[in-house]
């Protein structure tokens, strides 16, 4: 607005005094410079650069890989939160994510554990190649699988199904390094006595402290475990705890033992509000989902047009984000279980399958954006990155 | 060599609406956006079985097809219109200090005007001459800022001249008594983040206007819809948009823009810039101290960051009645003293003496959550500085500690709140740092008083071919910050000689 106009406005000359006052005394914000990623970086790195300072031989099948940061600085985590690592294997890069099983209290160091899978190409890879002093870059930590104190009560009933222990190993071994007010129930599934990550720590944890209760169950009975035996059901549960009010209950395993669990535990009458469970990876073999179209074979492919770039070749079953890094183009990926969000892509044309229950907002639905990890192309695509 | 006609910098709501401007002109475009799809505060996130939403609490400017507002025909001009559902609130708000006053007033002049009249029968005609002043003032604004009047003269606009810098407080005072009935009028403060007495009377006046005339929105879907809507109409029109880009400098020559370096070192070359990064992350990150021009510096001296925000979500297992939520949009204040108030913000803790909002979108969209289920989100301002200062290790601590504090505060007028939460999430100012990229996680750009409105700073070109757009180059909110990237396209249209 021009001048003349201006100075005809009533209490114009206080407000020009305002602004001289402000000119001379106000601060340019060069001190702002970097100020924000400096900020972000202390709680949320974008990338960590870390290096394996030790390999612990946890089981036959399983080992702990103890992480240190590259440049001296860790930021701290919440118990039951994970970190994503990528891996260039076979000229691929991919990242997976894992729970941090060390405590929150160890700032030094972040641990995870990792345990063999059947054709898994990068536990197979940590597994059989990595050494001390290898490399990794990965994620801040993240996550939301965490005790939360303003909802859960103080008695946690964990339910964990193999390698689904390492959340738990966090928050119990906070719990006890910290004298924390809390209680655990510790439900922790595997197939046999051999394969129970963590064994003698929490037998050891659970005879020193009265506010933890180990009860490992073993699916193939053995005899020379005296435990309770067979899958986590309702009637385990209900023997343990006698009374389920005034309990949040926690999960983490593989798919199967949701499909299991979760029925025992509405069973028992626990709402929903109750009951928290972590994400855990790609389910099952997607031909085998409910709802996969059939006519669609595990031989057949599907060209897939990037825009701006080439187009490329993905085979069916292959998820999006995998087809993707196959044909090196990177998409953000953290926690590959549809749950984060990060790897969102927009399908401009062409159709994708995706499993239920992963949580895509109601607007991406509506305009085509998909997470790519829980996506699976069931006709040629045209998307943006 | 990769070149664009035009490079917008950010797909928030100006940067989005200034893209889809420009591409509507066949200009060939280029939006980059940093995250992994558009929006930025214009935005929504998944927990468990909610949908939460992130920044709009009341959509102004929208109208009915009957009577539509500005921001419906922006929108039916930028071509979306026709992919959103927006929602009518039947509410303006619901006012509520503790033993004092609760009352909820609807978005009608008329019906104002007797609700409050019943309440306070001693100030009947200051209540008429509020809402006539309000109406007056406000269509004088129109002409004189918006329709730019060259014959603008206190003769022909007594009312504008008089109140066009005068404070909302001064205008309350001058006309009533009752400090209850004063809090009723102007809680839309906290849309601004300044007082009453810091306040201009205009952004007061402009708010009622906007509500009462066209009523608040929701949008089915949230915001995050809205984004999604122009983000396709960009790329459906031949608009170059990527995600998961950022920015990490534009390059100046002889204060001219040339160009941009991307986050992986990818040059692209332009003319042309709109940024809907915000100012200091402008000129300061983007731009560097070498190129920005005296008269930047000068501007940004006279600047000051608004409050962020601290926000609690929460996904209820119960339906609004079980904990007495009746209305979309709702203030609790402790008291009438807003003073008082806006000093609370300077502190981390959140007490019984410190004003929330409490918005309810199921009230205004039944199917806003899973049935038999609602979600409250819960919002404060806190300026950012009272939480920079938080050491890392304590920082999730705190956040659990402050936020359950907040809800207590918020169980004093909807009871048991806690017996029903499914989920929750926590927004504190370093959240909204984190997110938005802005310094001290400021969520409406520079503060608003009287000597930085628009009057005094307004959005012009420092650099040859850049622009700005967003809430740090003008008003803040949704309306504003969606007319600001039309507006700023159409100045750089103008000087392109397109």
């Amino acid at each position: 607005m021009n001048e003349k106009i201006l100075k005809q406005l009533e209490g114009y000359e206080t407000v020009k005094a305002d602004m001289e006052t402000a000119e001379k005394y106000g601060a340019d914000f060069n001190s702002e410079k970097g100020k924000v990623l400096e900020y972000i970086h202390r709680l949320h790195p974008a990338t960590m650069r870390l290096k394996v300072s030790r390999i612990i031989q946890e089981t036959p099948s399983a080992k702990t890989f103890r992480l240190v940061s590259q440049d001296g600085y860790l930021p701290p985590f919440q118990a039951g939160q994970y970190i994503s690592i990528i891996f260039d294997i076979s000229e691929i890069r991919t990242s997976r994510p894992f729970s941090i099983s060390s405590s929150p209290t160890q700032t030094g160091y972040y641990d995870i554990t990792v345990r063999r899978v059947e054709n898994g190409l990068v536990s197979n890879y940590l597994l059989d190649t990595v050494k001390n002093g290898d490399t990794f870059e990965s994620s801040g930590p993240c996550g939301t699988f965490v005790f939360n104190p303003i909802i859960h009560d103080s008695t946690m009933v964990c339910i964990a199904g193999g390698s689904g222990i390492t959340p738990f190993m966090s928050m119990i071994r906070e719990i006890t390094d910290c004298g924390l007010d809390r209680t655990v129930y510790l439900f922790y599934g595997n197939r046999e006595l051999k394969d129970i990550i963590f064994h003698e720590e929490l037998t050891r944890i659970s005879n020193d402290f009265l506010n933890i209760f180990y009860i490992p169950v073993i699916e193939n009975v053995s005899k020379d475990f005296t435990g309770a035996c067979g899958l986590i059901t309702s009637q385990l549960l209900n023997d343990t705890l006698k009374k389920h009010s005034n309990k949040s209950f926690f999960l983490c395993g593989p798919q199967g033992m949701y499909d299991f669990c979760l029925p025992q535990l509405d069973h028992l009458g626990i709402p929903k509000r109750k009951i928290r469970q972590e994400v855990y990876g790609p389910s099952v073999d997607i031909f085998d989902y409910p709802g996969w179209p059939k006519e669609i074979k595990k031989k057949d492919t599907f060209k897939i047009s990037v825009k701006g770039r080439s187009a490329i070749k993905a085979a069916a079953g292959d998820s999006l984000l995998s087809s993707l890094e196959k044909n090196k183009i990177l998409v953000p990926s953290i926690c590959r279980s549809g749950g984060c969000s990060m790897c969102r892509v927009k399908v401009l044309s062409g159709k994708v399958f995706q499993p239920a229950g992963v949580p895509v907002r109601a607007s991406d639905k509506q305009f085509g954006y998909v997470h790519s990890c829980m996506s699976f192309p069931v006709e040629d695509l045209e998307i943006l990155v | 060599m990769k070149h664009y006609d035009i490079i917008v910098i950010g797909a928030g709501n100006g940067g989005l609406t200034a893209a889809a401007t420009l591409v509507n002109k066949g200009k060939n475009v280029l939006l980059l956006e940093r995250h992994n799809i558009p929006g930025g505060c214009a935005t929504s996130f998944c927990r468990g079985r909610f949908e939460f939403e992130v920044a709009l609490h009341q959509l102004s400017g929208m109208g009915t097809p009957a009577k539509p507002g500005p921001l419906r025909s922006t929108l039916q001009r930028l071509g979306v219109l026709d992919q959103l559902e927006p929602i009518p609130m039947e509410d303006l708000f619901r006012l509520i200090i503790p033993g004092q006053i609760d009352m909820t007033l609807k978005p009608d002049r008329a019906d104002i005007i007797r609700t409050l009249q019943k309440r306070f029968p001693d100030e009947k005609t200051s209540i008429e001459t509020f809402f006539d002043l309000t109406y007056n003032f406000f269509t004088q604004v129109i002409s004189v800022m918006y329709l730019n009047d060259p014959e603008a003269t206190p003769d022909k606009y007594p009312l504008y001249f008089k109140y066009a810098l005068k404070s909302a407080k001064e205008v309350l005072d001058s006309l009533f008594q009752d400090p209850l009935l004063k809090t009723l009028l102007s809680p839309y403060w906290t849309y601004i983040g300044l007082p009453p007495s810091k306040m201009a009377f205009t952004e007061l006046a402009a708010m009622f206007f906007a509500f009462i005339e066209f009523l608040p929105f929701h949008l089915k879907g949230g915001s995050q819809t809205l984004s999604n809507a122009i983000a396709d109409k960009i790329i459906e029109r031949g608009g170059d948009i990527r995600f998961n880009c950022g920015v990490k400098k534009i390059i100046v020559q002889d204060n001219q823009v040339k160009g941009v370096i991307t986050d992986t070192d990818e040059v692209i070359y332009t003319n042309w810039i709109v940024s809907n990064a915000s100012k200091v992350a402008t000129y300061i990150d983007l731009i560097g101290s070498e190129h920005i021009p005296q008269s930047v510096v000068k501007e940004l001296k006279k600047s000051t960051l608004t409050q962020s925000a601290f926000t609690v979500y929460l996904g209820l297992e119960c339906k609004p009645e079980a904990i007495g939520m009746t209305a979309a949009t709702n203030f609790l204040f402790p008291h009438t003293d807003m003073e008082a108030v806006y000093e609370r913000m300077k502190h981390r803790e959140i007490t019984d003496q410190d004003a929330l909002v409490l918005s309810c979108y199921n009230l205004a969209d039944q199917s806003f959550s899973p049935p038999g289920t609602c979600q409250v989100a819960i919002v404060t301002l806190k300026y950012g500085d009272t939480w920079l200062t938080v050491p890392p290790s304590q920082y999730a601590a705190e956040k659990y500690r402050v936020a359950d504090a907040m809800i207590r505060v918020a169980e004093k007028a909807f009871p048991n709140i806690k017996n029903y939460i499914e989920e929750i999430e926590i927004a504190t100012p370093l959240t909204h740092l984190r997110y938005l990229n802005h310094p001290k996680g400021s969520v409406y750009g520079f503060e608003h008083f009287i000597k930085n409105s628009e009057l005094f700073i307004p959005n012009i070109s420092h650099i040859k071919g850049l622009y700005g757009a967003g809430g740090s180059y003008g008003l803040c909110g949704f309306q504003p910050t969606l007319d600001s990237g039309v507006l700023t396209a159409s100045k750089l249209l103008k000087d392109m000689g397109a």
